[in-house]
């Protein structure tokens, strides 16, 4: 009992503190990438760590945030720096990923093993990808073949690449070399392209200048007399290239106190960021809900009440990194939580956490510990999968550039999402204890029901007020309260829905069952306005258009269905004879009655 | 008998079966109307399944048309009033049920909003460059034929001709002028084609339309078309005919002709709504994020300028600030002519108010009953059993 006690108290201590470890910075070895990672610089239209645009970058190119090869373990800031200080390096890494044969063929190669090639093993073929690309890009994203997306994909990345190499330096020389060469004859030429193609803007504005005239490479070389920061980065790339780390360290740390003259805010705000990427809290979050989600599992095997406390124990933990993240996203963006729709996938996930761990307070018998650190995990994962196209913190469109209807319509509609999902979930947990559990109490069988009511209440309550308040936006800034336009419509829909299940319960039409399957279908039209309308690529908020997500999406609506189904099954199929003992209502004993 | 029948009629207007099967018919309209926007455009698809009593198909190759679905005019009237019946016959007046009387209150006047807007809400649009003065909206969706006497260099008479009139066909006097019109024929939408050596003449015989012929197009159901109207006409006066002309708003070249010395001139154009002010565009501005073609704001600084009331002044329209006047609303709505040309959509809707109300006593409601029935339940565990 006492045990029972302590442990989730000592797994909620012993996750954070394992949690905290991640934000200690790395020792400097032997060169202080860390100094690097900070240097504010201007790409997406915001200033942010030249770490996370090494850490997007590198997402977008290869799907990964670090990688080994030739014996060296690279983040993403030493790569960056490969790419723009020694490209005959970076050129050899095998960073691009083809997995389409045509696209292999393409570039003179074979389906084998190896899923990853360097630039260097591509560029002859650089041309002819760059032909089909073209020939492909005018065609509607919805109707484009396996081919044509494959080989735009690829050539995004390699373009993306090519823009990072050419953004400190030209092909075949040195910045430093530049600087010196500055108005010999043919530099201006090379000048111009360096500002065409450079991917970001490093050299911080002079003070006095306006905070946003940052200037890329190609435009700082044509100043009359160099700017010592980019005289700065040419030392730093040099000492990189001669593995000279005592060189690059000292000149790193120059740069930082040089941008910290001109822009203080900046680089406090880039520090934060830099933190903020390498903690990684939704990966932590992710990691603490699966733990949380195990230990539960083993609670129904073993010791059930220190391991159910555990796993709650752990879950808060996970709930507590989760809101750390959101929160630094809110003050790094200065924007209510839900910009975008990986936003909205981590606030998603974030609800649900959050009213599981209330609901877990108040009935305590694990359900809704397992409900909510599986919905955490699930929606993690699917963010996780939506920040694969670049930077998560983008600059807002003019439309939706509006703290306070970002804060409430869109905040409350995610609720709204998230709260439907969350019943949906808790209805799974019934019709999979219906199937696999041999004895069931019937308590827990009426908690689990008062609990799906309970959020459904709440999730109509919050739907109904979103999609209101983005109507009166809508009448704000299109002048029309109401217009049809799909993601309304999908939002009425969870409104709707979420009313017909509470109509029918009040009406007796629907009973346990009933309700429960109506819950699972409520994720089904949560999925679909959520991202559905998103592929329809008609409307004012579409926004976001994606065609990989559409075969999960469907996989995700065909698993809800088949949950529907089994929900629906009669009580008979049902797995213990305790549940058809313990749950049999007066219907159904008529029902086997009649049968007999 | 009478009596029987009228009970049960009774019973099923106010019953909640009906609630939920009218819930879930708008479902189903609500998921038609967004599906079917990727061919029909957003205004063809809500005035197919939502602005209509019955949605209709029709049957490929007989060219009937069935009614297959009620529309969401029909569904949301029903709803109205089996809320309304319902409310009165089972819902208790009680503190109890205060919250549900709210929310139900709300969502009526939600739909009799949306009525009021199908019926009276008109979008109209105005275009301006920089240092232009507008006085009028323009209609995108309806044409009017315009007769314009341009003899003072000063000002031009104008006498439009709405789409109706046209459509009616016969003779229409142009007030203020000594000159009739003869409505040969009106195309609402139609496909006009330059004619070749080989084909028959055309049907006008004065103009640029003699070298044009004709075809009837139904009318545009997307969002992003205009409809090509096209309008026969004879101009007469004083017994005289100066032929038949082919007026349209695809055709560009003007198109005159001189009746007692003054100089008349037709064209096809939006029907334009003029207004008692004015709207001068001082300056349009177009930012977007350092580095990036991100737009980050649009803005048009516009004076306003009313005689009748001696107002004047300057008022900046932006993304989420629209002006409101004279019960219309100005919103900045897109740009062009390198960033000299603003559009301002210029809505008018009498209900506009009707929403923000509703949605008030929606929530305040849900939240007073969810409330009620929490303090209800005295049981831990038992407050989320209402």
């Amino acid at each position: 009992m006492k045990i029972a006690r302590i442990a989730p108290w000592a797994a909620f201590g012993l996750a954070l503190a394992a949690s905290l470890l991640a934000v200690v910075p790395p020792r400097p070895a032997p060169f202080d990438l860390d100094a690097f990672g900070r240097l504010p610089v201007l790409e997406g239209g915001r200033v942010k760590p030249v770490d996370s645009v090494a850490r997007n970058s590198l997402l977008m190119i290869r799907g990964t945030q670090s990688f080994a090869y030739g014996g060296r373990n690279l983040t993403a800031d030493a790569w960056l720096l490969d790419v723009m200080f020694r490209p005959e390096v970076a050129d050899q890494q095998p960073i691009f990923v083809i997995d389409d044969p045509d696209v292999l063929a393409l570039a003179g190669l074979k389906q084998s093993s190896e899923r990853r090639f360097s630039f260097a093993r591509l560029a002859p073929y650089v041309a002819e990808i760059e032909r089909q690309a073209h020939a492909a890009q005018p065609v509607d994203s919805r109707s484009r073949t396996r081919f044509q997306s494959a080989v735009l994909t690829l050539f995004d990345r390699l373009y993306l690449y090519f823009r990072l190499r050419n953004t400190a330096q030209p092909d075949g020389s040195r910045l430093a070399a530049e600087i010196q060469a500055r108005s010999a004859p043919g530099a201006a030429e090379r000048q111009r392209a360096l500002a065409q193609l450079a991917y970001f803007r490093p050299v911080p504005p002079l003070a006095g200048q306006p905070a946003d005239a940052w200037k890329n490479v190609g435009e700082a070389l044509r100043a009359a007399s160099p700017d010592p920061y980019l005289q700065g980065l040419a030392r730093l790339g040099q000492s990189y290239a001669a593995a000279d780390a005592a060189g690059f360290n000292r000149t790193a740390a120059e740069l930082g106190a040089m941008v910290r003259d001109r822009l203080p805010a900046a680089v406090t705000q880039a520090g934060h960021e830099v933190l903020f990427n390498r903690s990684q809290p939704f990966y932590l979050g992710m990691v603490l809900y699966v733990l949380a989600l195990l230990v539960l599992f083993a609670s129904w095997l073993w010791w059930p009440d220190v391991l159910r406390s555990t796993a709650f124990g752990l879950l808060a933990a996970g709930a507590v990194v989760h809101t750390a993240g959101l929160v630094s996203r809110i003050v790094l963006q200065g924007r209510p939580p839900v910009t975008n729709l990986y936003s909205s996938a981590v606030f998603v996930g974030w609800v649900a956490v959050i009213l599981g761990v209330v609901l877990e307070r108040i009935y305590r018998r694990g359900f809704a510990t397992g409900v909510a650190a599986a919905s955490g995990f699930a929606t993690l994962i699917v963010a996780h999968h939506l920040a694969s196209d670049g930077d998560t913190m983008e600059m807002m469109r003019a439309v939706l550039d509006s703290n306070f209807w970002l804060a409430t319509h869109v905040t409350t509609i995610t609720i709204g999402y998230g709260a439907t999902f969350l019943a949906g979930a808790i209805a799974i947990v019934w019709t999979l204890r219906n199937q696999l559990a041999r004895t069931m109490d019937p308590g827990t069988t009426k908690a689990l029901g008062s609990m799906t009511y309970g959020v459904i209440c709440f999730a109509l309550l919050f739907s109904f007020v979103g999609t209101v308040l983005g109507g009166i936006w809508a009448d704000q800034s299109w002048g029309r309260f109401w217009g049809w336009d799909p993601k309304e419509n999908g939002a009425l829909l969870i409104v709707l829905w979420n009313a017909i299940i509470l109509h029918a319960r009040w009406g007796g039409y629907a009973r346990e069952r009933g309700i429960m399957a109506m819950a699972i279908f409520g994720n089904v039209i949560t999925s679909l306005s959520w991202f559905g309308v998103n592929m329809l690529g008609v409307g004012l908020h579409s926004y976001g258009f994606m065609d990989k997500a559409f075969y999960a999406l469907s996989a995700f609506v065909a698993s809800q269905l088949l949950l529907v189904a089994l929900a629906l099954l009669p009580r008979r199929f049902w797995a213990g004879r305790a549940a058809r003992e313990a749950g049999a209502g007066p219907g159904d004993a008529a029902r086997a009655a009649a049968s007999k | 008998m009478i009596d029987r029948w009228l009970s049960r009629a009774w019973d099923a207007i106010t019953s909640l079966k009906l609630t939920i099967v009218l819930l879930a018919l708008l479902m189903v309209l609500v998921v038609g109307c967004t599906l079917a926007q990727v061919e029909m455009g957003t205004f063809g698809a809500v005035k197919a399944f939502m602005r209509s009593f019955f949605v209709w198909w029709a049957v490929p190759g007989t060219g009937w048309e069935i009614a297959i679905l009620p529309g969401g005019a029909l569904v949301g009237l029903v709803l109205a009033v089996n809320l309304l019946a319902a409310q009165g016959r089972r819902l208790e007046l009680s503190w109890k049920k205060s919250g549900l009387w709210i929310a139900h209150a709300g969502l009526i006047l939600l739909i009799a909003g949306e009525f009021v807007s199908a019926v009276f809400q008109i979008d109209t649009r105005m275009a301006i460059e920089e240092g232009q003065t507008v006085n009028y909206v323009e209609s995108p969706r309806e044409m009017e034929l315009v007769v314009k006497d341009v003899t003072d260099p000063r000002y031009d008479d104008v006498y439009g001709v709405s789409e109706s009139l046209l459509s009616r066909g016969g003779t229409i006097p142009v007030p203020g002028t000594p000159l009739s019109l003869r409505v040969k024929a009106y195309l609402q939408n139609a496909d006009l084609r330059m004619r070749g050596p080989q084909d028959p003449p055309g049907p006008a015989t004065m103009g640029v339309g003699t070298g044009v012929l004709l075809a009837p197009l139904p009318p545009v159901t997307s969002d992003d078309d205009i409809n090509r109207s096209a309008a026969l006409v004879e101009p007469v006066a004083g017994g005289q005919s100066y032929g038949t002309w082919l007026v349209s708003n695809a055709l560009g070249a003007p198109q005159s002709f001189i009746h007692e010395g003054r100089t008349y001139v037709l064209s096809m154009r939006s029907r334009r709504i003029y207004l008692p002010y004015s709207l001068t565009l001082k300056k349009f501005s177009h930012d977007v994020y350092a580095g990036t073609d991100i737009p980050k704001n649009f803005s048009s600084l516009v004076h306003l300028s009313n005689r009748s009331t001696g107002e004047e002044r300057d008022v900046l329209i932006y993304m989420n600030q629209p002006l409101r006047y004279d019960g219309k609303t100005f919103y900045q709505a897109s740009f062009g002519k390198g960033d000299t040309l603003s559009i301002l959509q210029v809505v008018q809707n009498p209900g506009w108010l009707l929403p923000y109300v509703a949605c008030a006593l929606v929530t305040l409601g849900l939240v007073v009953h969810f409330a009620i029935t929490m303090r209800r339940g005295p049981r831990r565990g038992a407050v989320l059993e209402a």
